[in-house]
């Protein structure tokens, strides 16, 4: 939940200190908060909200460009047309617009339609003498018959005696779509000078358990349609199609994950772990060269800098806690080319529990430096000698390993695959990255959203990540690129979406590379992260639905592009993510677009297949 | 009345045998079927092999890759067994994995069976849930039985809800592991034997994992109506060979 503050008259400055997430100013002449001073230079992370009644269109322009406001608070009678106006205008940052309407015993919500494609958010506020600063507030349960999933701000009277009944209604569906609390005349000492103190408190409550959730689980998200659903279906892909044996397993982890996680010790310490082991936040990098080349506002997110040098370790530090809360003293896990394999046996030596890790014999022979390294942290490496001996099969025998071990075993999968809650449960331990990107380029640009996020996808954790807090935001590209290895057509490929058919992997219905017959074929790409015959049903979901874009590279095209990235921004990218680099051949961008690029593994690991490659 | 159901109101413990379908030969099928029916098998499941087999240790899961690799497919399953009915009256059952089926299509897949005289299926990885929801009506257009699995971790309220939609037997695996994992059982799974006995349920109970020779059967069948062997018949058969399938049958039986 975020907090703004209204009526900034006398100390914006002692209210900015508190971090909320907006200031509002208000620029109405008639009221005793009405602002025309300076505004001091705020921290980053907190947007200007300039507050109108009635205003003329220039009045609203001019004001925006004088105080560089983020967003504009419309309490009059504007029109639809007027916000759609003010929508277009051409300023410099795109302007957010919150449409206000005034509640008292009931509200007619068809009075919302005309405004439903021209503004960003609503905001609810007691209906009373004027408008708005009334001091007490409406009845909430009017909202019941919120119709729109647009989020809205819940105004109207908030003082601190609200924070329990806040607390009850944040349980309600119909707060679902409630984004921000905004306060304003019960936390003064006079019109327009701010009670400090109280307002301290305030979002000590606000932020105490339930009710608000700033931590990298992510703040309520709104789960709407390209998450999964209470079955663990996306659109018609997920669940679990699993034997009566995994059963109990998965099911002890359906009917607890969710519970777990929100439970605020555990947020805690997921946090502290992400902050202090792990190196969060990572930096969000403006690749200037890069930019220049391909004109386009490029912003790189640096998960190569985690700890282990990959995104990996933020799903295993989840699953590790997880564990522990459900008891479990055995962790077990699958590996291909080895990086979540390092990342299970970092947190299981952290933690000091035994950890065995699946690997295919083909891929221990072919990844030494992983299996000395999952050994040095006190790992057993114990090989899968079923079938084509790669990734696949290791996630194979972890499986059976589970089902022979069901009641002091946890099997921490490595990406959002598997049978539910598993793609739900990874995808959120990594929401974190999408988590930060956008409090990190509101720092940066002003604003939340990029035009487009461009990751990897071989299961897909890093791009489940990325993507998360933006999958339901229309304005945001989602770009997933997979790995044509020798080209799609060459029989030496993992590109997934271009080649899979809907069938059952891994417990999962999703699309997967398999012959007629429904036997699941081995697929091939330089980059041993990306060659898993199949992909998460979230991304299967998204390609479907036609709300991710996919785009298939080969082997040649992304050493290229990782040999280009190392020499333009001194950074050499796991080859994985070497694919994402290579997209600037395939998709044209302009020069404004803000595109981030979830740059998820370090390319150390990689070495010999880039001197082998390049002849280095 | 379908064959199972017949064969379960017979006296006496049912013997049931799981062969790779394609292993160790591709055009083994009907000859290991007619060895088994003539040397006294109750009933056959017949293995529809599968990549990825993850409910499989190492012996099943070797025969599933061979018999893959000797050119096995859906189709040329069905195409073997297609007069299968002018020989064989035993009851006889497709087990495998869901994938294939969905591939070949689930409609498809059940009318074909009906078509050649298969009396019912056993796929552990499509769940009970969508079974019912997406699956049953199809599967009793064609009049085959579907067979659940049961594990000691199976709570006793699942197993009823399993037992009231199922109407053959319930398949009920005797350990939590994978097929061919445990030898003997101990007194954990005499336990759990007798707790199941206990529950009265209306579908009799064939025991499946872990049986691998005459002492097994009748732990195994002490309670149960009957009991299921693979990996240990499949060895046998990779040891030994197609034609000594009766002394593998005696050494069960005797």
């Amino acid at each position: 939940m975020k907090l703004k503050v209204c009526g900034m008259k006398y100390n914006p400055g002692e209210v900015a200190a508190l971090q909320p997430d907006y200031l509002g100013f208000i620029f109405w002449e008639k009221s005793p908060r009405s602002f025309d001073g300076e505004i001091p230079k705020l921290p980053p992370g907190i947007k200007k909200v300039g507050v109108f009644v009635n205003a003329s269109l220039d009045e609203v322009v001019a004001k925006i460009k004088e105080y560089h406001l983020q967003a504009v608070q419309l309490h009059g009678s504007e029109s639809p047309e007027f916000c759609k106006e003010l929508k277009q205008y051409n300023f410099q940052e795109p302007i957010q617009i919150i449409k206000v309407f005034s509640i008292k015993d009931d509200f007619n919500f068809d009075e919302l339609k005309p405004y439903e494609s021209v503004c960003d958010y609503y905001l609810f506020d007691t209906k009373g003498k004027l408008p708005g600063g009334n001091g007490y507030t409406f009845d909430w349960k009017v909202l019941k018959g919120y119709p729109s999933i647009k989020p809205y701000f819940l105004s109207g009277g908030i003082g601190l005696e609200e924070i329990e009944s806040l607390r009850e209604f944040m349980k309600r569906p119909e707060a679902k779509y409630c984004h921000t609390i905004d306060v304003n005349s019960r936390f003064e000492l006079e019109p327009g000078l701010k009670n400090i103190q109280k307002l301290k408190e305030f979002k000590k409550g606000l932020m105490k358990d339930e009710i608000n959730m700033p931590s990298s689980l992510g703040e309520r998200p709104v789960r709407g349609p390209y998450h999964a659903n209470e079955k663990g279906y996306y659109g018609e892909f997920g669940g679990a199609f699993i034997p009566e044996m995994l059963y109990p397993n998965t099911e002890e982890l359906r009917q607890n994950y969710v519970r777990i996680m929100e439970e605020p010790s555990f947020k805690q310490e997921f946090d502290q772990l992400l902050k202090d082991y792990v190196g969060r936040p990572t930096p969000l990098y403006f690749a200037d060269r890069l930019s220049e080349k391909y004109g386009a506002k490029i912003y790189l997110k640096r998960e190569d800098l985690c700890h282990t040098g990959a995104h990996k370790v933020n799903n295993t530090i989840g699953q590790i806690l997880m564990a522990k809360k459900l008891g479990k003293n055995r962790i077990i896990a699958e590996t291909g080319a080895g990086q979540h394999g390092v990342a299970t046996a970092t947190v299981c030596a952290l933690m000091g529990i035994e950890c065995v890790v699946y690997m295919g014999k083909i891929d221990i022979a072919r990844q030494a430096p992983n299996v000395a390294r999952m050994k040095m942290l006190g790992a057993e490496v114990r090989p899968a000698l079923s079938g084509s001996r790669t990734l696949k099969d290791a996630t194979n025998e972890a499986i059976r390993d589970w089902i022979n071990n069901p009641v002091d075993t946890h099997y921490i999968i490595g990406s959002v695959v598997g049978p539910h809650p598993y793609p739900d449960m990874v995808a959120r331990f990594q929401s974190v990255i999408s988590e930060e990107i956008k409090w990190q380029l509101k720092e940066k640009e002003g604003r939340e959203n990029p035009d487009y996020v461009v990751a990897c996808v071989g299961g897909g954790s890093n791009a489940a990540g990325a993507y998360y807090h933006y999958l339901d935001n229309g304005d945001v590209g989602i770009i997933a690129v997979e790995a044509a290895g020798k080209g799609i057509d060459s029989g030496e490929s993992a590109a997934t979406s271009a080649l899979g058919k809907v069938g059952i992997i891994h417990g999962s219905k999703t699309l997967l590379m398999q012959t007629q017959d429904g036997q699941i074929t081995e697929p091939y790409s330089i980059s041993a992260g990306l060659d898993y015959p199949g992909v998460g049903p979230m991304h299967a979901h998204l390609f479907r639905s036609g709300r991710g874009e996919f785009i298939s590279i080969t082997d040649d095209e992304a050493m290229t592009a990782g040999l280009e990235v190392a020499k333009l921004e001194g950074i050499i990218p796991a080859i994985e993510t070497s694919h994402a680099f290579a997209i600037f051949d395939h998709k044209k961008f302009k020069k404004d677009d803000i595109v981030v690029i979830n740059l998820s593994g370090r390319g150390d690991k990689d070495l010999d297949t880039y001197i082998d490659y390049f002849g280095l | 009345m379908n064959r199972i159901n017949k064969k379960l109101q017979e006296d006496g413990k049912l013997l049931s045998i799981y062969f790779t379908a394609g292993y160790p030969n591709l055009d083994d099928t009907v000859k290991i079927i007619g060895e088994l029916e003539k040397h006294g098998v109750d009933m056959i499941e017949i293995g529809l092999p599968f990549s990825d087999p993850l409910a499989d240790g190492p012996t099943i899961q070797e025969s599933s890759t061979a018999a893959l690799k000797n050119g096995m497919t859906t189709e040329i399953l069905f195409e073997q067994l297609k007069d299968i009915r002018k020989t064989i009256s035993i009851p006889l059952i497709i087990m495998g994995y869901f994938n294939p089926v969905l591939q070949y299509g689930v409609e498809a897949f059940c009318k074909k069976c009906m078509e050649i005289g298969i009396d019912g299926l056993i796929l552990p990885d499509l769940p009970f849930d969508v079974y019912q929801e997406e699956y049953e009506s199809i599967f009793k257009k064609y009049g085959l039985l579907n067979t659940f699995l049961i594990t000691p971790q199976t709570s006793d309220e699942r197993i009823f809800q399993i037992d009231g939609a199922s109407e053959g037997f319930i398949y009920m695996v005797s350990s939590a592991s994978t097929t061919g994992a445990k030898q003997g059982f101990g007194a954990e799974q005499q336990d759990y034997f007798k707790r199941i006995a206990s529950l009265h349920l209306k579908n009799p109970q064939i025991v499946g994992f872990g049986i691998s020779n005459s002492e097994t059967f009748v732990q195994a069948t002490e309670k149960a109506k009957g009991a299921i062997i693979g990996s240990a018949f499949i060895k046998h058969l990779t040891q030994n060979g197609v034609d000594s399938i009766a002394n593998f049958i005696k050494s069960i039986r005797c």
